[in-house]
C-alpha cells in the first residue's frame, strides 16, 4: 500500500487531538502539559513537511524549521517558569494551580 | 548573489532590535543603578523607533511597501497601529520604574525583555505572511511569558505565569495548525497569494477550517470571550505595571493584526468568518460586564473590562468595512489613555509603602486624595462611556460603522451592555465619594501622577482636538483598504 | 517518501539533543515524588474522548477532501527542486539565507529572548560562594601576608 498525502496528515491530526486532550484532560503534573504542548508543535510539523512534498513547494519546510527554533524556545521558557512555580509552591501538580480562581 | 534587501521599510524594528542588545549589554557592564538607566533608555527608544516607523511609511498614498521577499509590510495603517502599540508601551514602561524601586525587584533584564516583547508585536503588525505572523506572535508572547512570571518569589505571580503560558502556549498552537491547514488548502503561505488563491474559490473546506483555528488562536490572544479563562488570573497575579503593559500594548497588536488578516487574504470569506466572529464579540461583551460586578480585585474587574473593550473593538472588526476599521483604530487610542491612566491610579494605590488592590480600599479617598479620585472619576466615566469623555467617541465610531454596515442588532447588544457595563464603573465613583473614608494613599510617585494626569486630560480634551489625533486612524484605515 | 531529509535530520537532533534534555534536565533538578494517581480522571474522560472524537473525526473528513489548490502551481513561492538536480538540503540552503532571510534573523531573537528569560527567572545569585577573585590575588603582598616573628626560646607562640 502506498503511502499518500491523507495517511500522514491522519497521523498528524491523531497527535494533535492527543496534545489537546493532554493539556485538558490530564490532572497529574505540569510537565506532561509541556511535552503535550511539543506534541501539537510536531503534529503541526508533519502537516507542513506532507503539504510541502505534495504541492512541491519548499516554503512549508522552511516554516517547519522556524517552529522547530520556536518549539524549543518555547520549552526552555516553559521549563524556567515550572521550575520558578516549584520553587514558590514546591509542587507541580496540575490540582495545585489553584491560588487564583479564574 | 544575491542583493540584499530593501531594509529602509524595517528600520524602526532593525533599531529596536540592536537598542535591545545595546541595553542588555549596558545593563551588565553598568555597576551602579543599571535598572534606571536601562529603563529609561528604553523609552527613547520607543520614541526613537515611533519616528522612524512614521518616517519609513512613507507611502501617504496608501500603497504598501514590502520587502524581505514579501514576508514584511509597511504602510500607514502599520505605522499607526506601531504608533499606538509604541505609545502603550512607553507609558507602561514610566510605570514600571517607581514600581520596581518600591518593591525591591529591579532587575535591568525586564526592560529589555519588554522591549524585545514590542518588537515582536511591531514584527506582527507588520507581518504579510503567515510565517512572518508566526515569528511575530512568537516573539512577542515568549517575552510576555516571562514578563507574567517575573515577580518570581510571589506564588501568585508564578501560578499566573504558568497559566498564561499553558493556554498561550495552546492558542500558539491552534493557530499553527490553522496556519498548516491554510498553507495545505490554498497552496500559499503569503497574504497576497491568499488573497489570489481565495478569489472566487467557493467552498474551500480546509481553508476555512484553517481560518477557524487561526481565529480561536487570536481569540486567545485578544482575551475574547470563550478564550478569556487565564485573563483575570493573569491580571491578578502578574505585577502590576506588567499588567498595565499587557492590557495595552498586545492587545493593540493583536488586534490590529487581526484586522489585516481577516479583511486583507480572508476577505472574500467574510461570510464565514463573520459568524464566528459575532459570537466571540457578543459573548466578551455581555461576559465582560456581567461577570465585573461580582469583582472585589480592581485588577480582577479591569480584566473583565478589557474583555468587554475586546468585544466592543470587535464590532468594528466584523463592520468589515472602511468605517468599521477606522473605529477600531479610534477605538485602540482612546482605550489606551483609559486604561493605562486607571493602572496609573491602581499604581498609585499604596498605603504606608504597600501596595493595595482591592475596592474596598478606595472607600473616601476623595476626601484624603482628591486628586486620584478625580483622576479616576474621569477615567471611570469615560469607560462607561459617558458623552463629553473620550470612551463615548470610541463606542460611538463602532456602533456606528456597524449600524452603517446592516448590523443592527449587534449594535443595539453594544449599547445594552455598556449600560450593564456602566454600574460597575459608577460603583468605583460612589464608594469614593460617598463611603465612609479609610486610610489615605501616600503620595504617588512622580512618573505615576504624571501618566495619571496625562491620561485624564487626554480623556476629557478628546473633544476639542480629535482632528489631528484621528487623522492617522483616517489614512491607515484607508491604507489598510487600498491593499 | 516525502523528499524532506534535511528536516528529518534536524528534527531528530533538536528534539533529542535539546528539547528530550531540557525535560530530563528539569525532571531531575525538581526531585518529584511519584505521582498518586487522582480520583477524578475518569470522569473527564469520557467527555473529553467525545470531543477529541469528534475533532478528530472532523479534521480527517477535511483531509480525505484534499486536492491540489487550482492556483497552487502558480502561487508556489519556492518550488522545490528536481531531486536528481540537487538535493534537499542544498536546496533549503540557498532559500533560508535569501529569501527568507527575515524568518533566520527573527528566529535568532526569539532564542536570544529565551535564553534571556530562562536565566532571569530561574538565576539565584547565592550568598556565601567563595569566588576566585583574581585582581585580589595579584594585589597580594608578601608585606601584607607574611609576619617574621623571632620567638624566644622557651617562650612559644601564642
Amino acid at each position: 500500500m502506498a503511502v499518500g498525502l491523507s495517511h500522514y496528515l491522519t497521523v498528524s491530526a491523531i497527535l494533535f487531538t492527543l496534545g489537546i486532550f493532554g493539556i485538558f484532560l490530564n490532572r497529574k503534573n505540569l510537565i506532561v502539559i509541556l511535552m503535550s504542548i511539543e506534541l501539537m508543535l510536531l503534529a503541526v510539523n508533519i502537516n507542513f513537511v506532507a503539504f510541502s512534498s505534495f504541492l512541491g513547494d519548499l516554503v512549508g519546510q522552511i516554516f517547519t524549521m522556524i517552529v522547530l527554533t520556536v518549539a524549543a524556545a518555547e520549552a526552555a521558557i516553559g521549563l524556567a517558569i515550572v521550575v520558578v512555580f516549584y520553587r514558590a509552591r514546591r509542587s507541580i501538580a496540575v490540582e495545585d494551580i489553584n491560588e487564583l480562581k479564574g | 548573489m544575491t542583493a540584499l534587501p530593501n531594509l529602509t521599510p524595517a528600520y524602526a524594528e532593525i533599531f529596536l532590535a540592536i537598542a535591545g542588545m545595546a541595553l542588555l549589554m549596558l545593563g551588565v557592564f553598568r555597576k551602579k543603578d543599571p535598572v534606571r538607566g536601562v529603563t529609561l533608555l528604553a523609552v527613547v527608544a520607543f520614541a526613537v523607533a515611533a519616528v522612524l516607523a512614521l518616517a519609513t511609511n512613507t507611502s501617504a498614498d496608501g500603497f504598501s511597501t514590502v520587502t524581505f521577499n514579501g514576508l514584511f509590510v509597511v504602510n500607514a495603517f502599520t505605522g499607526f497601529s506601531k504608533l499606538l502599540v509604541l505609545l502603550g508601551a512607553g507609558l507602561a514602561m514610566m510605570l514600571a520604574l517607581p514600581w520596581a524601586r518600591n518593591e525591591g525587584i529591579a532587575r535591568y533584564e525586564l526592560p529589555v525583555i519588554m522591549l524585545f516583547s514590542v518588537l515582536g508585536m511591531m514584527m506582527m503588525v507588520s507581518a504579510n505572511n503567515l510565517m512572518s505572523l508566526y515569528v511575530g506572535l512568537e516573539l512577542q508572547s515568549l517575552a510576555l511569558y516571562v514578563l507574567a512570571a517575573s515577580n518570581r518569589g510571589n506564588l501568585k505571580a508564578t501560578e499566573a505565569g504558568v497559566k498564561y503560558f499553558v493556554l498561550g502556549a495552546l492558542a500558539s498552537g491552534l493557530l499553527l495548525y490553522g496556519s498548516s491547514l491554510i498553507y495545505g488548502f490554498a497552496g500559499t503561505t503569503s497574504f497576497a497569494g491568499l488573497a489570489d488563491a481565495l478569489t472566487g474559490a467557493q467552498n474551500n473546506v480546509g481553508v476555512i477550517v484553517g481560518v477557524v483555528f487561526v481565529i480561536c488562536g487570536f481569540a486567545f490572544k485578544v482575551s475574547a470571550v470563550p478564550f478569556h479563562m487565564w485573563t483575570p488570573d493573569v491580571y491578578e497575579g502578574a505585577p502590576t505595571p506588567v499588567t498595565a503593559f499587557f492590557s495595552v500594548a498586545p492587545k493593540i497588536a493583536a488586534l490590529c493584526l487581526f484586522l489585516r488578516v481577516l479583511v486583507g487574504p480572508f476577505e472574500d470569506l467574510m461570510i464565514q468568518w463573520r459568524q464566528v466572529l459575532t459570537v466571540i464579540c457578543v459573548a466578551s461583551m455581555l461576559w465582560g460586564a456581567v461577570a465585573a460586578i461580582a469583582q472585589n480585585n480592581i485588577k480582577r474587574m479591569m480584566a473583565y473590562s478589557s474583555i468587554g473593550h475586546v468585544g466592543y473593538a470587535l464590532i468594528g472588526l466584523i463592520a468589515g468595512t472602511q468605517d468599521g476599521a477606522r473605529g477600531m483604530l479610534y477605538y485602540m487610542l482612546i482605550y489606551l489613555f483609559m486604561n493605562v491612566g486607571t493602572f496609573a491610579v491602581i499604581l498609585s494605590m499604596r498605603i504606608k509603602g504597600r501596595y493595595v488592590e482591592s475596592i474596598d480600599d478606595l472607600s473616601g479617598i476623595s476626601k484624603t486624595n482628591p486628586a486620584i479620585a478625580l483622576a479616576l472619576t474621569v477615567l471611570m466615566f469615560s469607560m462607561a462611556g459617558i458623552p463629553p469623555l473620550a470612551g463615548f467617541f470610541g463606542k460611538y465610531f463602532v456602533f456606528a460603522a456597524a449600524v452603517n454596515a446592516g448590523l443592527i442588532p449587534l449594535a443595539v447588544i453594544g449599547v445594552l451592555s455598556s449600560v450593564i457595563g456602566a454600574y460597575y464603573y459608577l460603583r468605583l465613583i460612589k464608594i469614593m465619594y460617598f463611603d465612609e473614608s479609610a486610610e489615605s494613599f501616600d503620595r504617588p510617585d512622580a512618573s505615576t501622577g504624571v501618566v495619571m494626569g496625562v491620561c485624564a486630560l487626554a480623556v476629557v480634551v478628546f473633544v476639542l482636538l480629535p482632528e489631528p489625533l484621528l487623522a492617522g486612524a483616517d489614512a491607515a484605515a484607508a491604507a489598510l483598504f487600498q491593499g | 517518501m516525502l523528499g524532506a531529509e534535511f528536516v528529518a535530520m534536524i528534527l531528530v537532533i533538536v528534539y533529542v539533543g535539546a528539547v528530550a534534555v531540557l525535560f530530563l534536565f528539569v525532571v531531575m533538578m525538581l526531585d518529584i515524588n511519584i505521582a498518586v494517581i487522582r480520583q477524578g480522571f475518569l470522569k473527564y474522560m469520557w467527555a473529553g474522548l467525545l470531543v477529541g472524537g469528534i475533532l478528530l473525526a472532523e479534521l480527517i473528513t477535511v483531509f480525505a477532501a484534499w486536492k491540489m489548490s487550482d492556483s497552487a502551481e502558480m502561487l508556489r513561492a519556492a518550488p522545490a527542486p528536481d531531486p536528481n538536480a540537487m538535493s534537499n538540503t542544498e536546496a533549503i540552503g540557498q532559500i533560508l539565507y535569501t529569501d527568507y532571510v527575515y524568518l533566520f534573523q527573527a528566529s535568532g531573537i526569539i532564542l536570544l529572548v529565551a535564553m534571556i528569560g530562562s536565566i532571569v527567572l530561574t538565576h539565584r545569585t547565592r550568598t556565601g560562594v567563595r569566588k576566585q577573585v583574581i585582581s585580589e590575588q595579584n594585589a597580594r603582598r608578601p608585606i601584607d601576608t607574611l609576619e617574621v616573628v623571632k620567638v624566644e626560646s622557651g617562650k612559644g607562640l601564642q
